[in-house]
């Protein structure tokens, strides 16, 4: 398991947090698959070698021992009761009651139920779970006989012998649970062999306690007068210890995972101490109300277990912590629950039986089941969902079918159809609720997601730089991190790692410009902390980056098109009326026609111009309108003296560019043409959002209020009102006019 | 013997109109052959061999649109010939004028100029005073910032790597050759133009002779050339041309 080593997070980590990534701790497929040759796998091969032949001669001991092939069941009486035979001999006394088996001389009382009671685990009265070991002592040494005379309430006994059942005979919940025990010790294998580190020894202790657990219940599932005797022996210890280990080694594990906490050494050593010797008192008998003691010390280490976690998410909200917390929180529940159960069903020994065996298996599966999903929680968010619904399901039903048999004495098939529609009810009612909780899955609405991707595909395509900084923006508004970095290091693909807590996404290049930047955005603990990163959150990413991509591909060839049909319109524009035009003016009668139609040509150039190109930069722009008119001002002998300030080097949009050199290239042509001014003064001033332009002039022109606005100077007025300004002609002294525009709030480019 | 100028312009209008340019800026004797499009002008400028023409045209005004082609490609072809190209043309923008200077042309001519701002323009070229608008004195700037290695931005790569293999370069890669560099002083000179001032304004901000502006400017549109130049003679030398 791989967290960020340091004492806090802290995004100086995020190396270690890539680093970290190498280590994923299962990680089977493609590119890792290397890390799987040499000795992992011949460790794995002969672990699996191991479990199975341990398996195989497990079986085979329980197919070679000598059974009578019938059911037993308790009655109400708490006598037992035959309920199926398959001995010709034995058949017509279904339904008899067994009072005492007998061979060799010796005679066994089975007066009550405790003989069905399968585990001694499940017996709470100290007293009963002495008789229950020497009443199956007993009953072990008088099957191992021969021949056997079962003796009945009524007087009748019939002789049986006792007969190996070989391995079809084996009951199908024991191939089921042994395959599960199986599971879960090769995941605990795999996992150790992955990274043989301390966390991952605590796993697989965990996981062997467990596949442990899941052998008894299945040996105990094979058997329905007698457990043999050395087994019988080894029951109660084995499966309290069991317990203990695994609650003991859950605690240890809290105190390293998600991670190391002050102290947790301490802890651990505490829980494993007080686990071992709990075990040792119980099962050397030493202890009264042994089996209350085991009970609630696995309570109190799920506590331990769930404040360690509650404390590890405060100190580090790493969403691992509030996941496992969630699953701890399940597990004691229904382990509570069941304890209650099993207490409260003291009374009728035929209901306890049946909960002690069904109950506690139940529960033992969905534990194992819990443990086998531990490994994969980051990477798979659907089979996550799946089995917590399922896990929901059946803990809610099956506890509810418990606890009506137990509490309200209800017959087996009501309290099942109860417990059913109840549980179906809840879970048609807190499915969402439930779904939520368990994942966290608040997600951004589709709505949202859209219409933030198109906004920020047209920033993206307007700056292409700023990509890392949108897209974890992006990011952020997806699933809502509490640490969002952008580091200089590459990555091939999108991935999660440490556990889940994060997500590596390699940034992309979205307007293809320049070469793919090796930069990856890592975002660490999703939903605030709440939620795991899944396999599905990279795949989701990935197609948001792939939308982002083809938004921004769409929007970059609408552009395109634009750009392209205006250029084509700028250049049939000025090669067609251009043309024309200028033959126009060559052929002109007058010098007066001859300047109107150079006018109106410059002006057609200027709009084909503004046309090709979108924007213009100011200063540039200034340049050219500087060489434009020095050079204009020079061949009519006049004198320019040019001023040009402005505080932002701005982009001007078509409109601006295009008014601003209309306005200007008209008010010296007036000056020229009009006032035959010997020099011409120009002043630019562009101040926070303010532009002021004033062309002045030397010349003859007074009286400007009494000017007949003709073409050039409405022209003027017009543009300066397009772009939201205002112009004034005014006398200077001693002659001269100056026109003065002034716009108040000259915006660059949108 | 007349001065042989080459005039290539669809227009006939225009063309007159830039014949009337021609005899008044010059007090020679002038035999002026006019070509409505590019064929024509080819036939009458014969074939382009690596011997000198017997008897060259001294100037060529190049229309930039023409019914068969553009001008550009003439201007291609006639890297190598000795007379002075001058493009003339509606456009002002450096986006088409800076390929016909980078083509090899020795300057430009605005055809709305009035007939005195043409003439004085026309003299200017001819005695080495080209213009050079900010646009493309910005053009020119990054031109020569990126060209460091070799040839023109445009270039194809493996074209420029093979120039790059054919010359030892002295300082390793991307060290710009001589001709591909400006000087401090062009540099400069380009700067001031790109930002609007004038040669005069020029010369006082640099405190020297306006005249020593201008060979600066000539210099760099020499460079220009040669660069392009050499690039043609690559291009040639690839397809096997040369």
């Amino acid at each position: 398991m791989a967290t960020s080593s340091g004492p806090q997070s802290t995004l100086g980590t995020a190396d270690t947090v890539i680093e970290s990534s190498f280590g994923e701790r299962v990680s089977l497929r493609g590119s890792s698959l290397s890390r799987w040759m040499g000795w992992r796998l011949r460790l794995l091969v002969l672990a699996a070698l191991i479990g199975c032949l341990g398996l195989f001669l497990v079986t085979r001991m329980m197919a070679g021992l000598p059974r009578i092939d019938a059911s037993w069941r308790p009655d109400s009486q708490g006598q037992i009761e035959l309920v199926r035979a398959a001995d010709s001999a034995l058949a017509p006394l279904v339904g008899q009651v067994l009072v005492s088996v007998q061979a060799d001389g010796r005679s066994v009382e089975v007066k009550d139920a405790l003989t069905l009671q399968r585990s001694a685990r499940w017996v709470i009265d100290d007293q009963l779970r002495a008789r229950h070991h020497l009443i199956h002592e007993d009953l072990g040494s008088v099957l191992s006989q021969a021949t056997v005379r079962l003796a009945f309430a009524d007087g009748r006994s019939v002789l049986v012998q006792p007969m190996p059942r070989g391995f079809a005979g084996l009951p199908a919940m024991y191939w089921l649970l042994c395959t599960l025990a199986l599971l879960l010790y090769l995941v605990a294998m795999v996992v150790l062999m992955a990274k043989p580190n301390g966390r991952n020894v605590l796993y697989a202790v965990l996981s062997l306690s467990q596949a442990g657990n899941l052998v008894f219940i299945a040996i105990e599932s094979t058997l329905d007068l007698a457990l043999p005797s050395t087994f019988a022996h080894l029951d109660l210890p084995m499966r309290v210890g069991f317990d203990m280990v695994a609650a003991a080694a859950i605690v240890n594990a809290a105190c390293v995972h998600p991670r190391r906490l002050p102290g947790g050494t301490g802890i651990a050593m505490a829980a494993w101490a007080g686990a071992i010797a709990l075990t040792w008192v119980v099962a050397t008998d030493r202890l009264p109300h042994g089996w209350w003691w085991v009970q609630m010390a696995v309570v109190v280490y799920g506590l331990v277990m769930v404040g360690l976690m509650t404390w590890a998410y405060e100190i580090e909200p790493h969403p691992f912590a509030t996941v496992l917390r969630r699953f701890g929180l399940v597990t004691l529940g229904t382990w509570l629950l069941l304890t209650v159960a099993l207490a409260s069903a003291v009374a009728n020994p035929g209901v306890h039986q049946n909960i002690a065996s069904v109950g506690s298996m139940v529960w033992y599966v969905f534990f194992a089941s819990l443990l086998l999903l531990v490994p994969f929680l980051s990477r798979s968010q659907q089979v996550m969902r799946e089995f917590s619904m399922l896990a929901a399901v059946s803990t809610v039903a099956t506890s509810l079918d418990l606890l009506f048999v137990a509490v309200f004495s209800l017959g087996q098939f009501a309290s099942l159809t109860l417990a059913l529609f109840v549980s179906l009810a809840v879970y048609s009612g807190a499915r969402q609720w439930i779904l939520n909780q368990l994942l966290g899955s608040s997600m951004l609405t589709t709505e949202r997601m859209f219409e933030q991707l198109y906004r920020i595909a047209r920033e993206v395509e307007a700056h292409p730089d700023r990509t890392p900084a949108l897209l974890t923006q992006l990011l952020r508004e997806l699933f809502e991190p509490m640490e969002a970095v952008l580091v200089e290091r590459a990555v091939s693909a999108t991935r999660v790692s440490g556990d889940g807590s994060t997500l590596i996404v390699p940034v992309p290049e979205l307007t293809g410009e320049a070469a793919p930047a090796s930069r990856s955005i890592v975002i660490r603990f999703a939903n605030r902390g709440r939620r795991l990163f899944t396999r599905e959150d990279a795949r989701l990413t990935d197609r948001v980056v792939e939308q982002l991509r083809r938004a921004v591909a769409f929007d970059k060839a609408v552009e395109q098109g634009r750009s392209e049909e205006r250029a084509r319109l700028a250049q049939d524009l000025h090669d067609d009326i251009g043309a024309r035009l200028l033959t126009l003016m060559y052929k002109a009668q007058s010098p007066e026609m001859e300047e109107y139609v150079r006018h109106t040509l410059q002006d057609l150039k200027t709009l084909t111009r503004g046309l090709a190109a979108p924007n213009h930069r100011l200063s540039h722009a200034a340049a050219e309108w500087k060489a434009d008119l020095a050079q204009r001002l020079t061949a009519a002998h006049v004198q320019l003296g040019w001023n040009f300030e402005a505080d932002e080097d701005m982009l001007l949009s078509v409109v601006q560019w295009s008014a601003l050199t209309r306005v200007l290239r008209e008010l010296v042509s007036n000056a020229i043409a009009h006032a035959q001014a010997t020099r011409v003064d120009v002043e630019f001033t562009l101040r926070a959002g303010r532009l002021e332009l004033t062309v002045g002039d030397n010349g003859g022109g007074r009286n400007p209020r009494a000017w007949s606005h003709g073409l050039g100077l409405g022209g003027v007025r017009k543009r300066v009102k397009q772009l939201g300004g205002e112009v004034e002609w005014r006398e200077l002294q001693p002659r001269g006019i100056a026109c003065q525009v002034t716009l108040r709030d000259f915006a660059p480019r949108p | 013997m007349s001065v042989k100028v080459l005039i290539l312009e669809d227009n006939p209008v225009a063309r007159s109109f830039l014949c009337r340019v021609v005899r008044e800026s010059f007090s020679d004797a002038i035999a002026i052959t006019e070509a409505g499009d590019l064929e024509s002008a080819r036939r009458h400028i014969g074939p382009l061999g690596r011997q000198e023409p017997a008897d060259p045209f001294k100037l060529i005004l190049v229309d930039l649109e023409l019914p068969d082609g553009n001008g550009m490609e003439l201007l291609a072809e006639l890297v190598k010939y000795p007379a002075t190209k001058i493009v003339t043309t509606l456009y002002s923008d450096d986006d088409h004028l800076f390929p016909a200077l980078q083509c090899g042309a020795d300057g430009y001519l605005l055809k709305e100029d009035r007939f005195e701002v043409l003439v004085e323009e026309l003299q200017k070229i001819v005695r080495g005073q080209p213009p050079l608008s900010p646009a493309i004195a910005r053009r020119l700037l990054t031109h020569f910032r990126q060209g460091a290695g070799a040839g023109v931005d445009s270039g194809p790569a493996p074209l420029n790597s093979g120039f790059q293999s054919s010359r030892p370069m002295p300082l390793g890669r991307g060290a710009p050759l001589d001709h591909e560099r400006l000087t401090p002083r062009e540099s400069e000179v380009l700067t001031y133009l790109s930002k609007g001032f004038t040669i005069k304004e020029i010369a006082n901000l640099m405190g020297i002779k306006w005249f020593t502006v201008n060979d600066h400017i000539k210099s760099i549109y020499k460079k220009l050339n040669v660069s392009s130049r050499a690039e043609a003679a690559v291009l040639a030398s690839k397809q096997g041309l040369v």
